[in-house]
């Protein structure tokens, strides 16, 4: 069985001669949540768009349950709800009324799907103020309202928590997570905002100037960016060769042809020190690091951190 | 398609447009009669005021009106950003297309069966005796037609405003030059008979004229919406692009 919800290979988007989305290959997997993280203008809607085959791809492919959308948009879109940028919506229509046009419009089988929908998101309904007159937050919701209407099976969010205050943040987030733990909904939704993808994620794929930089999950980047013994020394095969032997250190990564991460940091590094220059090996550099994420994605995008 | 007429509608719910459409009209029928009475006109003839409204009408604001209703329709989707909404059901842009249009058409024959509801009511009052079954046949008829006729007329101007990705407001400025222009072309009859909005009176029955001249007339209302079908089949497949 093929676990793969989203598929990307090569993706790539050009304006005129200008790269928007530069070969990127993203790889969403059933039941979990994918977050895009990147700077504003860094490609993710675009992204985004292409998947849901709402803007051509110049070149490269996006496949969706397995399939290209175009030739098969009604049987795909029927399994996706998708936000894209900002949600609109009529602005002279209450938002029941404006829901139900969207679910009468998509055929929704179900008979409260609106109520439903807007009680989920925290909105009344039946309620007599008009679009026009909702906050940018009240927006927002009525737009998750919208991408959750005919519960889908997969959730295409950009940018969901545009806009919301820190309450409706994080209850906006315990709804998502909430979707893919509870309801084994697979989630792709991207950010500008690191700590919200960090809290959500279960992958991440680090997107910078249209260029996907990285993708992994969420466990192996807070494995590789936690705390660890940074150990720089002249000969690195006789290091590891000690480490395991003496110490018996089995959870390290090495990094260059002169560093190597230990990540059991309760290693007594008084006595590695002493063994590695026992045995006529160089100690460089030797101490406990405690890299962020923010370091991270300010280290691989080569520029300025991210909020 | 049923479900996209009952969107369409839907969607007009509380619209100010639709309250300034229903304020022209009314105006437009208040101001003829004002001018009959203060002016010396001939009001006290029976059928004077329903044909002048029409006239009156048709010359100065229903065009303008009809175009600005029917431009905003179909711009909305794009000004409202719901596009991309509609596009994820997915929703037939040349269905949705054709149900704006449709409702544009509707609205603009309700639009005259309105006007022809007040003017009839006003004759009624002034001149009942008067009325006959017949008048009242010929000029719906005549009212009728003219809702459809003005439709058409404007159609190409209702397709033009989204294409040229403008606001819904340059309809009416349009549609008013245009329709404004009937006033010119009126006098001389072969200009009257091709000018879209002098034909439409052409194919009500207003003007006396010629089967031959009609055909032509009608022609040319027919030629009008397909300029305006065409535009919005490229409007379409541009909004894909």
């Amino acid at each position: 069985m093929n676990d793969t919800v989203i598929k990307t290979k090569r993706l790539t988007k050009k304006y005129g001669t200008q790269t928007v989305v530069n070969k990127v290959g993203l790889h969403v997997q059933k039941g979990r949540i994918y977050g895009l993280l990147g700077r504003n203008g860094a490609g993710k809607t675009t992204i985004m768009k292409m998947i849901l085959g709402l803007t051509p791809i110049t070149s490269g492919s996006a496949e969706v349950f397995g399939r290209e959308i175009g030739g098969n948009a009604k049987r795909i879109y029927s399994r996706i709800g998708a936000i894209i940028e900002t949600p609109g919506f009529y602005p002279n229509l209450t938002g029941t009324e404006n829901l139900e046009i969207f679910a009468r419009l998509r055929g929704t089988a179900f008979p409260n799907a609106v109520k439903n929908a807007l009680e989920v998101v925290g909105l009344p309904y039946k309620d007599k103020k008009t679009f026009a007159h909702y906050s940018l937050g009240m927006k927002q919701r009525l737009g998750i309202a919208n991408a959750i209407l005919h519960d889908p099976e997969l959730l295409i969010l950009d940018e969901p928590t545009n806009g919301l205050d820190p309450i409706g943040i994080a209850e906006v987030r315990e709804f998502i997570k909430a979707l893919s733990v509870e309801h084994g909904k697979t989630i792709l939704i991207s950010s500008h905002i690191l700590s919200e993808i960090s809290v959500l994620a279960d992958d991440i794929g680090i997107i910078d100037q249209g260029v996907l930089l990285e993708e992994s999950s969420m466990r192996e980047l807070e494995k590789r960016n936690g705390k660890y013994i940074l150990l720089q020394v002249s000969d690195i095969p006789k290091t590891i060769l000690i480490l395991e032997r003496s110490f018996h250190v089995k959870d390290y990564s090495v990094q260059d042809e002169q560093t190597v991460r230990i990540y059991d940091t309760t290693l007594n590094m008084g006595e590695v020190n002493k063994a590695l220059v026992m045995e006529e090996i160089t100690v460089i550099r030797s101490g406990i690091c405690n890299d962020t994420l923010e370091d991270y994605f300010k280290k691989i995008t080569g520029g300025e951190g991210i909020a | 398609m049923r479900i996209l007429l009952w969107a369409e509608f839907q969607k007009l719910r509380r619209s100010n447009i639709i309250m300034f459409t229903i304020f022209a009209t009314i105006l437009i029928a208040v101001i003829v009669l004002v001018s009959g009475i203060t002016g010396q006109l001939a009001i006290n003839s029976a059928g004077w005021y329903m044909t002048i409204t029409q006239v009156w009408a048709t010359m100065f604001v229903l065009p303008a009106v009809i175009a600005l209703l029917g431009s905003y329709m179909i711009c909305r989707e794009e000004q409202d950003d719901t596009l991309k909404s509609l596009q994820l059901i997915p929703v037939n842009e040349i269905k949705l297309t054709v149900a704006k249009m449709t409702v544009a058409l509707l609205f603009s024959i309700l639009i005259y069966l309105l006007l022809f509801l007040i003017t009839f009511l006003t004759e009624a009052a002034l001149h009942f005796s008067a009325l006959s079954m017949a008048v009242f046949s010929d000029f719906l008829k005549m009212y009728l037609l003219e809702g459809i006729g003005v439709f058409f007329a404007v159609s190409p101007i209702i397709a033009l405003v989204p294409y040229l990705k403008k606001s819904y407001w340059l309809a009416l400025v349009l549609a008013e030059v245009y329709s404004f222009s009937g006033l010119f072309m009126s006098m001389s009859n072969a200009l009257k008979t091709f000018y879209p909005i002098t034909a439409i009176f052409g194919v009500s029955g207003y003007y006396e004229t010629t089967i031959q001249s009609r055909g032509c007339s009608l022609g040319i209302l027919v030629l009008c919406g397909c300029i305006s079908a065409l535009l919005l089949k490229n409007l379409n497949h541009r909004q894909k692009e």
